[in-house]
């Protein structure tokens, strides 16, 4: 019934892009030392890509 | 909490995904079989995670991160002994009669293992507790929008429902079982920042053993005596009524759970659906429950900048969650933490109205209103089914935001029902001996057991409804010791009546009952045989409770 791994990858690269660019305007939280946007969009972006990657994979 | 543009615009990403993917399947959904049970089509991966999935609702993330404040480590016995022994006996031992009976739903396998009258009292009862289930987590999404970000009870509750029925009354279950698979990535990348992120603030896993006291951070040093902890258990309790009676009844007999691996491709698929979810289970406390001892533990520090909220007098545990979220997640990670509750919110309500039209087509409407007609004509009610099961699941909210103590009771319905259920099942799966009439009456007898024990008990101000002849230290025990005597009191009636009755013949009981099944051959990879697995989930448990001992 298709390969749910497409949606999925395509889902979260688009998270993590969101992130990654929103993590240029410099917002931050109240108590977070780090750049979470940024660091949880990098996470998105590979974890997105690497499912596309295994859909794309001949079975 | 203020929401900017860019956490709308997560959001709605989320809901187009979601209604994206139920469009998507809807071309495939062409008989009942494919609405209702996924046409036993899916791969492991997806009914594994989907099997996980559809236990994260509302209570999960933001009642074990509550849970994690109030009751420290410990509470990681819900998952490693109040889950994972449990989801391997349903992998290794139960999947090959469920799946090898071809039952489309745990009711119609007591009617093949038993008779039409444990059946019905099963549907009708699992009927009644999904609908209000689901319409507790959409209470719980209400008042926590309604609290968190200010937005309407009613409007909160009608957004949620509109897109969890589109999506079942669409795709059905294999919708439903694709966005839970989504909704637990979500789950997971939605709320790790979190653990990772409080955690450090609060000077790493060694920072907080610093600031707690001891039985916050050990899960089994403080269990010799109900006394010592803050769960006022003991071990022996905790075994016997959370890791045996409580979880057994859930993760072997919930049709909503093993609704997800009967839609698996094979026997050996099916097998492996609760052993593969076991491994994601096992470290799901380090996203859930830590971040709640990280919270406490930055109260108990001056000026870290983080307090839990107060509420008559003591800690809010209930707000640990979104709190932390509120101080630690800059907008855009915001965005995907509402999301992700959101997700857990909807996977909840999505795996109950499923697993409530697939019991009501098959097992009331098919076995008592309707026989016999055409497929289109069952397609048709499980579609309209749907959309009762979603308004019933609306009434159930808006009765629940009527009456404040109608969550507990429901709480302990439920309990009441699942503990002699399993007792029910242990003997009909590995009892030839098992009649009808026992397993039924033990049920009944089970239930009346486990109402006795709570009238006659009292724990944190509950209970007592026919006088007091014990006081439980907390209410989490007085539920352990209610499920051991409904379990107990279950399988002894149900023996003792079996044995004054007559059972089935042998030939009427192959593939439902141990000794007279023959136990699939699997002939696949040793690495995805049941008993290596089960090993290896085994080796993993005992490592993390040493760790955390």
């Amino acid at each position: 019934m298709g390969d749910l791994r497409k949606p999925s990858g395509i889902f979260f690269v688009i998270l993590g892009v969101i992130l990654t660019a929103y993590s240029f305007t410099g917002v931050r939280a109240p108590l977070s030392d780090y750049d979470l946007n940024l660091y949880t969009g990098l996470v998105m972006l590979g974890f997105g890509g690497t499912l596309l990657w295994l859909a794309q994979r001949p079975s | 909490m203020q929401l900017a543009p860019v956490d709308y615009l997560i959001l709605a990403l989320y809901f187009a995904f979601v209604l994206g993917i139920g469009w998507v399947v809807k071309r495939q959904v062409k008989t009942t079989d494919d609405f209702l049970t996924s046409g036993h089509s899916l791969p492991t991966w997806i009914t594994s995670l989907a099997f996980l999935a559809a236990n994260l609702g509302a209570q999960e993330v933001i009642g074990m991160c509550a849970s994690g404040a109030k009751y420290g480590i410990m509470t990681a016995h819900f998952y490693w002994i109040g889950a994972v022994p449990a989801m391997v006996f349903v992998g290794v031992f139960m999947m090959p009669f469920y799946y090898g009976s071809r039952a489309r739903s745990v009711p119609e396998y007591l009617k093949l293992r038993f008779d039409e009258k444990t059946r019905g009292l099963n549907a009708i009862t699992f009927a009644i507790m999904t609908v209000f289930s689901s319409g507790i987590s959409m209470y719980a999404l209400g008042r926590l929008f309604e609290l968190v970000l200010g937005r309407s009870f009613t409007e909160s509750v009608i957004l949620s429902a509109a897109i969890v029925l589109a999506y079942t009354y669409l795709g059905g279950l294999t919708s439903a079982i694709y966005n839970e698979v989504l909704q637990f990535f979500l789950i997971v990348l939605g709320f790790a920042p979190l653990a990772i992120a409080a955690t450090m603030k609060a000077g790493g896993w060694a920072g907080i053993q610093s600031r707690l006291q001891p039985v916050m951070t050990h899960s089994w040093s403080y269990l010799g005596d109900a006394k010592q902890n803050p769960m006022g258990v003991e071990a022996f309790g905790l075994f016997a009524g959370l890791g045996f009676v409580l979880s057994f009844g859930y993760w072997c007999t919930d049709f909503l759970v093993i609704q997800r691996a009967l839609a698996a491709n094979s026997m050996s698929a099916a097998r492996r659906t609760p052993l593969i979810a076991a491994f994601p289970k096992m470290v799901m406390p380090f996203i859930v429950i830590i971040p709640g001892i990280a919270a406490l533990a930055l109260t108990q520090t001056a000026g870290s900048g983080y307090e839990l909220p107060m509420k008559n007098g003591s800690y809010d545990y209930d707000l640990a969650l979104t709190t932390l979220m509120a101080k630690f997640y800059p907008s855009g990670l915001l965005g995907v933490g509402l999301t992700a509750l959101m997700a857990s919110f909807m996977s909840g309500m999505a795996g109950n109205v499923t697993a409530f039209n697939t019991v009501f087509t098959f097992d009331i409407y098919q076995s008592y209103i309707r026989k016999n007609a055409p497929d289109s004509h069952y397609l048709k009610v499980a579609r309209v089914t749907t959309v009762v099961g979603i308004v019933l699941s609306i009434g159930t909210a808006y009765l629940a935001r009527s009456f404040n103590d109608i969550m507990d009771f429901l709480q302990l319905v439920f309990g009441f029902v699942n503990a002699p259920l399993f007792g029910t099942f242990l003997l009909g799966m590995f009892w030839k001996r098992t009649t009808g009439h026992g397993a039924f009456s033990g049920l009944l007898s089970g239930t009346v057991a486990a109402a006795l024990t709570y009238g006659l008990s009292v724990a944190e101000g509950k209970g007592g409804w026919f006088g007091n002849l014990h006081d439980f230290p907390s209410a989490m025990a007085q539920n352990f010791w209610i499920a051991i005597f409904a379990w107990t009191t279950c399988v002894f009636v149900t023996v003792l009546v079996s044995l004054l009755t007559k059972p089935k013949a042998d030939s009427e009981l192959r593939g439902l009952v141990y000794g007279l099944t023959e136990m699939p051959r699997e002939e696949v990879a040793w690495y995805k045989r049941p008993v290596p697995l089960a090993i290896i989930v085994g080796i993993a448990l005992v490592i993390l409770n040493l760790l955390f001992w």
